[in-house]
């Protein structure tokens, strides 16, 4: 008898799919996830939109 | 006769409750989804970033990104500010000064019950929300049988269905089917089965892969 930890998963076999979309998009791989660049100009071009210099 | 174009075009989603550009890229698809008009059915997939995150971590994110990756801490504290403000920039208020770094696999399993209820974004909504904005656990049982009972499902049953393990083989079924798809980070969406899309893209690119759906069928009719 088995328990739902143990029970072996099956894994299907390669579906491939079309990509589309920016590749440089922000994704979290492993524990990491990056902020890519253009994203960080964002942050700061916000930034100076609301500092009332 | 495939599909006809007033069919919903399904929204496969794999996505993990503590990766902050999946509440982003969810916000972002809503976006294009209603842009694009047309009848979408979504579901949510298990995946599971850092499985061998204990639940109870016994830290904050910085520390626990810092610790993990070598990184300096201000390093981690600047990365972690500039995705607050990406976060705010569609209206989700991230407070990482109180977020509860933990297991996730739990969460995954109350989204499956869920979904068993046909309460599955509901669950995951909040879930998301508790995690990012309201600093509440998302990796032990009884905090996530409160937060299935803020959703309305009954609270005995989400703290039975977590202890029983009941959709832990649900959970890793969707592990191994991101597998099979090749997916290597989250989150990742699945249109019509046929097209994938990585990352938190921008609204109008959801937009414009749904719209070219419905074009190829209504091409096909």
């Amino acid at each position: 008898m088995t328990d739902a930890v143990t029970t072996p998963v099956t894994i299907p076999a390669r579906m491939p799919l079309t990509p589309l979309g920016d590749p440089a998009a922000a994704a979290c791989e492993g524990d990491f996830c990056a902020v890519p660049g253009h994203h960080e100009q964002a942050v700061v071009n916000h930034r100076l939109d609301e500092d009332p210099l | 006769m495939t599909h006809a174009s007033t069919s919903p075009i399904k929204v496969d989603i794999w996505s993990d409750v503590q990766c902050p550009w999946c509440y982003i890229g969810k916000r972002k698809f809503e976006a294009g989804a209603a842009a694009f008009g047309g009848v979408v059915e979504i579901e949510y997939h298990s995946f599971e970033l850092a499985p061998d995150t204990p639940v109870d971590f016994d830290g904050s994110p910085v520390d626990y990104l810092s610790q993990r990756k070598g990184m300096p801490v201000e390093q981690v504290t600047l990365m972690l500010a500039n995705v607050t403000g990406i976060a705010a920039s569609v209206g989700l208020d991230y407070d990482y000064d109180h977020v509860h770094q933990t297991n996730t696999v739990k969460a995954h399993e109350l989204i499956h019950y869920a979904k068993s209820e046909g309460r599955q974004l509901e669950m995951k909504e909040r879930l998301l929300k508790a995690y990012f904005v309201d600093g509440r656990h998302v990796g032990r049982i009884e905090d996530l049988a409160d937060l299935a009972a803020e959703i309305g499902l009954d609270r005995a049953e989400a703290v039975r269905v977590l202890t029983d393990e009941t959709y832990l083989a649900d959970v890793k079924g969707d592990v191994a089917q991101a597998v099979a798809y090749g997916i290597q980070g989250v989150p990742f969406f699945v249109i019509d089965g046929t097209y994938g899309v990585s990352g938190a893209q921008d609204a109008t690119t959801f937009t414009k892969v749904l719209e070219q759906v419905r074009t190829e069928r209504e091409a096909i009719k």
